[in-house]
């Protein structure tokens, strides 16, 4: 189902934190609301499942307008950060919760829940309590309450940030199933970029309130609107290095990058260049000196940081290979087509 | 290492003092006393010896010989060496000396006899009627009526009247007017009436002012929850006032209230209905003012101690049961009242103890009245030993219905330590992915 949210306010007593805010999120469309904390996007989750009021602005599931429904009535379906499972209540009962306040008869219930269990992979654990429970197996449950009675949309508030780093992997995955399988309109917040990109279609990045950019994730990544989100996206992160615009050549301290052919009309004057490490290496020839300073080997990969003559750093990732050492000087070239410009004060050119 | 022993038992050392002197010493009293008669009569230190004419019918029933009673009860005045001394100390040498000289050795019954024997007397005349009555005295020569200061003295006076020693034995216990030890509190509490109206008047007591507190407080917690905090607060801080009012204005506040010309009379006064005591009209009244002015108090803490633990439910839990759909009464129903299991049970059992023993409220407002209608166990415990209405205080008939308090007490803390097992309570969260 669809899901429309329309010049979206949002005020804490005198305090503006969303202002109109538009946000379209396609029927079995999978949405990461993505940002740094304080950004707003938790604010816009508790809204659309009704916890907050909105002040100003409408919110459609469908056709159905549910701008002033409470949370009762909305039919959403959301998973919590810390899963919110009802500790006196036992799995098959927490994941019933939702069914008998409904007031649906026993049986149904029970076939209900029985789907759901077997859909997120926990028919083995309904008679246990939610504190036997491992983080992953209460993250399955918190998603199988939250489906179970089949919601418009499915809300998940950072849902990975209390699992270790293996289990996130695994739980990326299935959420990411899960959706998939049920079809079902989803939103997940999180301040991750690795969760939004691997697993949403789109990624709404905010900032102070604001959606920054909407777009698909490998779109975001390689065509950012501004700096801030070229700097949110990408891990290690993109690094920036002042240049002027020297007719072919961005000229940045004593080197020289070559212009793209798509870039050489837009730019002239001092410009901001957006260089991905991936892109700055001894595989793309030479023409920028500069001393290493930091050194960090991941078993795969090595990533080295570039101090430029000038005091600018750049980042670059390599394949594991002869290992340099902190103070070497290094000769590297940049991959010039990937090279992103922006204006002194950050957009994009 | 006996240095940090010996300052971990120093730092103990003021709980210690207090335990012992609170907890322990009371208990040991209690026990002590609970088996003594002691009373007002009786005194708390030793007694003296006193034969009355009441203790009399005792002495018959506790089989003395009959020529005994015969010498106890027709003790007559005897005209005697002794009683000549005493009478030549009182007035002089003649009149003694006259006396002998009419009526050594004459026995008389009655007082009135001895008194016209001094009539008598010529030479030296005693005038006055009052004179003569005292001086009849120094001729008597029973123990009746005599307080001794040892049983010696008493035991001599005896041998004077000439009491056999066999029958001396029974007439000194019959006659020590201090303390002794006994079971007999103990029989006679089980066999009043009155100790089960009591021991039925304290579970209505306790049950309904139980139920009262945790209801109300369970309503106060919930309601505030859902208020404003401000709100919240400012209803809390009004029902928290009867706990901090002392309790004597408080009480009066109450009996203001109901007084036949107080508030509550003044009020039905204008709907046409006869200005009564609404406290003390009926027993009904009585009890249902007891369980208000108790219950208010009481529900203050259930208050506190649940606001407390609906505010430790994570506020996710709350909104997790709204988005599935839950409405308030289903939030309060299946979400909130589970959670607040602990805390209901902890105040049911901890205010059974404290209602159990307490009686002040009830003292102070219906004192156990109408009638005794409201007299709860500690009330009549108290009643019994230290506010008698016929002045003779029973410290040891009250110790004896403390004592039953004491042992239901301690019996029912050992069962809520049991079960209240605290390592049950607290469950190890479990920290893993």
């Amino acid at each position: 189902m669809q899901l429309r949210l329309e010049n979206f306010t949002k005020k804490f007593d005198n305090l503006t934190v969303i202002d109109q805010l538009n946000l379209t999120v396609e029927s079995g469309e999978m949405m990461a609301l993505l940002g740094p904390s304080g950004c707003g996007k938790s604010t816009t989750l508790f809204t659309i499942c009704g916890i907050h009021r909105m002040n100003g602005g409408t919110l459609h599931f469908g056709d159905r307008d549910v701008s002033n429904l409470p949370s009762q009535q909305r039919n959403v379906g959301v998973v919590f950060q810390n899963y919110a499972l009802y500790p006196h209540m036992n799995i098959r009962d927490n994941i019933a919760f939702p069914l008998r306040v409904q007031k649906l008869d026993n049986a149904t219930i029970a076939k209900k829940v029985a789907e759901i269990a077997e859909l997120v992979h926990i028919p083995e654990l309904l008679d246990r309590k939610p504190a036997q429970l491992s983080g992953g197996q209460q993250q399955r449950v918190a998603l199988a309450r939250a489906l179970v009675r089949k919601p418009d949309v499915l809300l998940l508030d950072e849902p990975l940030a209390n699992l270790d780093a293996k289990l996130r992997l695994e739980m990326r995955s299935e959420i990411r199933r899960i959706q998939l399988e049920t079809g079902i309109t989803a939103i997940l917040v999180t301040h991750d970029q690795v969760e939004a990109m691997s697993m949403c279609d789109r990624i709404a990045l905010m900032k102070g309130g604001k959606i920054v950019q909407l777009s698909e994730p490998d779109q975001m990544y390689n065509d950012p609107v501004d700096t801030f989100v070229a700097g949110f996206l990408g891990n290690p992160p993109i690094s920036f290095l002042d240049a002027q615009v020297n007719a072919d050549v961005f000229q940045v301290g004593p080197s020289q990058i070559t212009i793209a052919d798509s870039l050489r009309a837009k730019v002239n004057g001092a410009v901001k260049l957006g260089i991905r490490p991936e892109y700055f290496g001894p595989q793309f020839g030479t023409g920028i000196t500069g001393k290493i300073s930091f050194v960090e080997t991941q078993g795969r990969e090595d990533l080295y940081n570039v101090t430029l003559p000038d005091g600018s750093v750049l980042r670059s990732i390599q394949a594991a290979g002869p290992r340099l050492k902190l103070g070497d000087s290094v000769n590297w070239g940049i991959s010039h087509d990937h090279a992103l410009a922006f204006t002194p004060d950050g957009a994009r050119i | 290492m006996p240095r940090f022993n010996a300052l971990g038992f120093g730092f103990l050392a003021p709980a210690l003092i207090v335990v012992a002197l609170f907890f322990l010493a009371p208990v040991i009293l209690t026990v002590f006393f609970a088996f003594t008669n002691m009373s007002t009569s009786t005194g708390i230190t030793g007694g003296d010896y006193l034969l009355s004419q009441s203790d009399l019918r005792g002495v018959k029933a506790s089989g003395v010989s009959d020529e005994t009673y015969d010498a106890l009860e027709n003790a007559g005045y005897l005209v005697d060496d002794a009683g000549l001394a005493r009478l030549a100390e009182a007035r002089d040498q003649a009149t003694a000396d006259e006396l002998a000289a009419l009526h050594s050795g004459a026995k008389f019954d009655a007082r009135r006899d001895m008194e016209r024997a001094l009539k008598d007397l010529r030479d030296n005349r005693i005038r006055s009627t009052r004179d003569r009555k005292a001086l009849a005295e120094l001729f008597k020569t029973s123990v009746m009526d005599e307080r001794f200061g040892s049983e010696a003295a008493f035991r001599t006076a005896l041998d004077g009247v000439g009491i056999p020693q066999a029958d001396q034995d029974i007439l000194v216990k019959e006659a020590y007017t201090g303390w002794v030890w006994t079971t007999e509190n103990m029989k006679l509490l089980f066999s009043l009436d009155s100790s089960y109206r009591y021991a039925m008047n304290t579970v209505i007591y306790v049950t309904l002012t139980l139920g009262f507190n945790v209801g109300f407080g369970l309503f106060l917690a919930i309601s505030t929850f859902y208020l404003s905090p401000g709100m919240a607060a400012t209803f809390r801080t009004i029902w928290f006032l009867p706990r901090i009012l002392p309790p004597v204005l408080y009480v009066l506040m109450w009996k203001w209230f109901t007084w036949d010309t107080g508030f509550l009379a003044t009020i039905t006064g204008y709907l046409g209905i006869a200005p009564r005591n609404w406290m003390l009209d009926t027993a009904t009244n009585a009890w249902v003012v007891v369980i208000l002015i108790n219950g208010f108090v009481g529900a203050s803490l259930g208050m506190i101690l649940f606001s407390s633990a609906i505010k430790a439910i994570p506020s996710s839990m709350l909104y997790a049961s709204e988005v599935d759909g839950a409405n308030r009464w289903q939030q309060v129903r299946y979400i909130i009242l589970p959670q607040l299991r602990w805390p209901i049970l902890f105040t049911t059992s901890y205010q059974t103890l404290s209602l159990l023993t307490s009686f002040e409220y009830i003292l102070l407002s219906t004192d156990g009245g109408p009638g005794r209608a409201t007299e709860v166990w500690a009330l009549a415990a108290y009643h019994t030993a230290l506010n008698n209405y016929g002045g003779n205080l029973q410290y040891g008939f009250g110790a004896a219905y403390a004592l039953i308090l004491v042992i239901i007490g301690i019996a029912a803390s050992l069962l809520y330590l049991r079960f209240f097992n605290f390592k049950e309570l607290v469950t190890k969260p479990r920290i893993e992915g």
